[in-house]
């Protein structure tokens, strides 16, 4: 596989294919009947699936770093290039987006009724912008698609929305926004002051990266417009408020993509930025206290308020908010088990979760109900979506076997030895989410069949398994065999983890800002 | 080689103001053309293709300065020959030209046949070259009056609307007020310095050395210009101004006589005061903080999107004050920058928005757009991408003006004022995002028949050329950042820099 990979130049032109594939995808949906546009839109995000998929041959876990990288100028006078390459974390990353987009797609055949071409170009466009987030390499370039995410978004949500759709919207795309564009501050204070010190004005990832330590007594503020800005995305309990709304507001490929990619990208900024750069900050007590405090918080907190929703979707909504506490918690272990545990966490929600909001959508295009009560007894009338569904529910609350419970007992383990008080509370989530659960899934799938307008619902359609059955397969894979992945992210996970351990106050810190600067741009200071 | 110019010659300062006089005759020649020809919207249109060749007539006696890269021989006198003053002044032809072509079919369709609206236009635009590229404080003051007088009567153009006329009488009585400022301003610092030169100025005017005449002139001046560019407390005129008067007209002052207002701060600032930058340094920056959050909040309760705009427009004179803050070459280059992006985006939606109230665009609210985005897709995403360049969204040149002002800021290390530029931003996505929200999102509403809308040929070409333009130096900024920023390297180059700045 490599040998014929390597044959064909994939390494060179892989990853620019996989940002300008979708974006060239959306013009043949725009000019193309109504009809045709959900064709085309599946056409295009499997064609990129599948090229995607030798990423996963061509990414050598043997070498630490940056693989398949490339880089061209862009604004080069301000040390801003298009600069892209993966490592085992992106590259996960990248597969599991890639395999969310026909799904989801597929997903939203008969979910979405009206307006079609707009809604596919749109989540092509926005497949994009996902995608140039988790390859970045410039940061610069990491802004701009962490933005240009947002309007896709913020479109599917608005117009194809449940009926508050247009204040879910606004309030995600307000939330967002405002934690992004005080990063943009930091970053360019960060860069400003390296380029002070260094002599060189540059936002590359490399740069930055190795001196960030130069960045002096202001570390603590970037930390912290860096850490907000990716709460809100994760969201960190207290920042979560617009996820119940958008996620259930949300048509069903929206959810899908805010659960399985976009919350994702919150934790991949904290693994890949706002801790590697500042970890003295992020993992000092006070704060690495906050945070885990945090993260503990929003495990129980969105357990419990899960158990308490009437509303199906809601329910899955917040069991978001406690699973993304498992993965700060994670992050915030200083181990390598702690880590790929996150990770594994990570790419395990972005499975049943996934899987989860694809099923409320197909039970919603059936009753036109999202409410638990409406149901009850279906097992006997859907059986085949019954069983996806609690097979599903089970791997989303970590029965041993399945997805969930290798990321979330990894990440337990490794945080145990920094943290034993916090993750002993943590634990109790895992129980809490077994609560919520399955009481959920005893009134919607057992109890009895009272409700005489579920008794001719149909079973699950050819399409709708196809959607469904692949992620099924990677929650099994996950669950019995995660060596493979694991393997991949291992040395970016050491990486991080070498990164965390206390080192000696550099005395650079100390003269910044005292040697002269070069580049062009630079010196039209006066 | 670049030639010079000796400006203390007829011949020299004749060349060097080739642009202005070229667009003043011409100016001339269509006010004579409409004096036989007043009758017919036919006449009206006529002064308008003429305008425009005046307006590319003016343009290419700039480009042939700029091409040359003509400077002046020793201490420049009354006019600035550098690369800031064409870029500038190439800027304020081309907004000049873009209201032209927006007014073609708006001033038949409101009945407003007068042609004596192009030759005012024109007067304005020459004004304006003036304005920006004076090199003495009477220059200023000339190219200043010649600008507003012309500005006056087209604010009041729409004889029949009550509003109209407010606005004219409104913006005529406070322009004069803040002339008179500027003026005595003037008055203070010859006294002071014994010079109105720009350059001279600059030179008597050394760091340490600021006589208490001197800061009084220049608190003056500064208040005169808060008043052209609209600044908060000085704004209070221009909502209803901008409010009534005919929209290119609006769209005009909104970007040609902000840019003009703008860069000849930034000229008067940066030549003649940078030894005063701790008087002038503070005054500005509190101006920027007040005018971005005071702007920003008011326009988030307006009903009417013509008046959400003024109000914006206000806001953004917060941010490009932000950007005149640092004091820096970098900072002139961010003014620039921001006066380009501004100046696109904002003629572009003010010239949708005339497309959209057929019935007087003082009626278009966040309710009337409902929809629109079906019944129009391409004025709704035209107006999209401009919300979103206002917002400063990544993608758009919105975006690339407001990182290079960031970065203006942030290079001397002042992240505070960073910070509530940034906070101030969010605050106008409570504004700019209904737009979208409902062209897009809310329904058509129910039992109206659609508006009517209608974009002219030359104003959709001028629409459309000016989003394309918006996305294109979005993604691709090179080209215009490097402009910018070479712009505003060749700026202020006679003056010593103040120490350890």
């Amino acid at each position: 596989m490599t040998d014929f990979l390597t044959s064909i130049g994939y390494g060179q032109w892989i990853l620019h294919a996989l940002l300008v594939l979708p974006l060239v995808g959306v013009l043949p949906i725009l000019f193309a009947p109504e009809a045709a546009a959900k064709k085309i839109a599946l056409a295009v995000t499997t064609l990129v699936f599948v090229l995607s998929a030798g990423l996963w041959w061509a990414y050598d876990p043997a070498v630490p770093g940056m693989q398949l990288t490339s880089l061209a100028p862009w604004l080069p006078q301000w040390g801003i290039n298009y600069s892209v390459g993966i490592d085992g974390i992106s590259l996960v990353m990248v597969l599991l987006t890639t395999l969310l987009m026909p799904l989801s797609v597929l997903g939203s055949f008969r979910y979405i009724t009206r307006r079609e071409r707009g809604f596919y170009a749109l989540l092509l466009a926005l497949e994009t912008g996902m995608l140039g987030v988790f390859v970045a390499l410039d940061l610069f370039v990491f802004y701009v698609f962490f933005e240009v995410m947002l309007i896709p978004m913020y479109f599917i949500i608005g117009i194809w929305g449940g009926t508050n759709r247009l204040y879910a919207a606004i309030k995600f795309f307000v939330y967002t926004f405002a934690g992004s564009i005080l990063m943009l501050v930091a970053l360019l204070v960060m860069v400003f002051r390296i380029a002070d010190a260094t002599g060189t004005l540059s936002f590359a990832y490399d740069h930055l990266l190795s001196h960030a330590n130069l960045v002096g007594p202001v570390a603590p503020w970037l930390f912290l417009a860096f850490a907000v800005a990716f709460a809100i995305k994760v969201p960190v309990f207290p920042f979560h408020t617009w996820l119940p709304d958008a996620h259930v507001e949300a048509p069903t490929a929206g959810s899908v993509l805010l659960a399985g990619v976009m919350l994702k990208i919150g934790t991949y900024g904290f693994l890949r930025f706002a801790v590697p750069f500042f970890p003295d900050v992020a993992m000092g007590p006070a704060m690495s206290k906050v945070i885990v405090a945090l993260a503990v918080i929003g495990i129980i907190y969105g357990a419990l308020v899960a158990m308490v929703q009437p509303d199906f979707k809601k329910l899955v909504a917040y069991s978001s908010v406690s699973h993304l506490g498992f993965v700060m918690l994670g992050l915030w272990a200083g181990t390598v088990q702690g880590v790929q545990g996150a990770l594994v966490v990570m790419i395990s929600h972005g499975f049943s979760t996934g899987a989860l909001f694809l099923i409320i959508g197909m039970m919603y295009e059936r009753r036109h109900s999202r409410l638990i009560e409406a149901y009850g007894g279906i097992a006997r009338v859907v059986p085949v979506l019954s069983l996806l569904l609690t097979f599903t529910a089970l791997a989303s609350i970590g029965l041993p076997g399945l997805s969930g419970f290798v990321g979330e007992f990894l990440s337990l383990l490794g945080a145990f030895e920094a943290h034993p008080v916090a993750t002993i509370i943590a634990t109790t989530g895992v129980i809490f989410a077994a609560a919520y659960m399955l009481w959920a899934l005893q009134r919607i799938i057992f109890n009895r069949l009272d409700n005489p307008e579920n008794e001719g619902l149909p079973d699950l359609s050819a399409r709708e398994l196809t959607v469904l059955l692949p992620l099924v397969a990677g929650m099994l894979w996950l669950g019995l065999y995660p060596a493979p992945v694991l393997r991949r992210m291992e040395p970016a996970a050491k990486a991080y983890v070498d990164l965390l351990q206390p080192r000696a106050a550099s005395p650079a810190a100390t003269t910044a800002g005292t040697v002269p600067v070069t580049p062009a741009a630079w010196e039209t200071r006066r | 080689m670049s030639p010079s110019l000796d400006l203390s010659t007829p011949s020299g300062i004749a060349l060097a103001l080739l642009p202005e006089l070229v667009l003043s005759a011409c100016a001339l020649v269509v006010l004579l053309v409409v004096a036989w020809r007043h009758q017919t919207a036919e006449d009206s249109r006529l002064a308008g293709w003429l305008s425009l060749a005046s307006l590319v007539l003016s343009g290419a006696a700039l480009a042939g300065l700029w091409a040359r890269g003509v400077h002046a021989a020793g201490l420049p006198f009354m006019i600035a020959l550098d690369d800031f003053r064409y870029a500038g002044a190439a800027l304020v032809l081309l907004l000049a030209a873009g209201t032209v072509l927006l007014s073609l079919a708006y001033l038949p369709r409101e009945q407003m046949l007068a042609p004596e609206y192009y030759p005012l236009t024109l007067l304005a635009t020459a004004g304006m070259l003036f304005f920006l590229g004076a090199e003495d404080l009477i220059v200023v003051f000339l190219g200043l009056e010649v600008m507003s007088v012309a500005v006056y009567v087209l604010a009041g153009y729409d004889r029949r609307s009550a509003f109209s006329a407010e606005a004219a009488l409104k913006y005529f009585l406070i322009g004069a007020f803040a002339s008179g400022f500027l003026l005595y301003g003037i008055a203070l610092v010859y006294g002071a310095t014994g010079t109105t030169n720009l350059g001279a100025i600059g030179g008597q005017l050394v760091a340490g050395r600021m006589p208490l005449l001197g800061s009084l002139g220049l608190g003056l001046l500064l208040i005169g210009f808060g008043f052209k560019i609209a600044a908060v407390p000085f704004h209070m005129w221009a909502p209803d101004v901008y409010d009534g008067s005919p929209t290119p007209v609006t769209g005009f002052m909104a970007t040609g006589v902000k840019t003009a207002a703008f860069l000849s701060l930034v000229r008067v600032l940066y030549e003649a005061f940078p030894g005063a930058i701790g008087v002038w340094q503070p005054i500005v920056g509190w101006l920027a903080v007040i005018t971005m959050v005071v702007g920003n909040l008011i326009a988030l309760s307006q009903k009417t999107l013509k008046r959400m705009l003024a109000y914006s427009s206000v806001a953004h004179a917060g941010y490009l004050l932000a950007a005149v803050w640092p004091g820096t070459r970098l900072s002139a280059g961010a003014v620039l920058l921001y006066l380009f992006a501004y100046g696109l985006t904002t003629l572009a939606a003010f010239g949708i928005l005339a497309a959209m109230g057929r019935e007087g665009e003082r009626d278009v609210t966040y309710d009337s757009i409902a929809g629109m985005g079906q019944s129009h897709p391409w004025l709704a995403f035209g107006m999209s991408v401009c919300m979103l360049s206002l917002l400063g969204f990544p993608g758009t040149v919105g975006f690339i003006g407001k990182w290079y002002i960031l970065s203006s800021i942030v290079s001397l290390g002042q992240g505070p004022l960073a910070v509530i530029l940034v906070l101030a931003s969010v605050l106008s996505a409570g504004y700019y995002l209904p737009v979208i929200m409902s062209m897009y999102m809310r329904p058509a509403p129910a039992g109206e028949p659609v508006r009517a809308t209608f974009l002219a040929r030359a104003a959709g070409v001028a629409v459309a050329v000016s989003v394309v333009a918006i996305l294109v130096f979005g993604v691709w900024p090179t080209g215009a950042v490097n402009a910018a920023g070479a712009s505003a390297g060749t700026l202020a180059q006679t003056v010593t820099p103040v120490a350890g700045r």
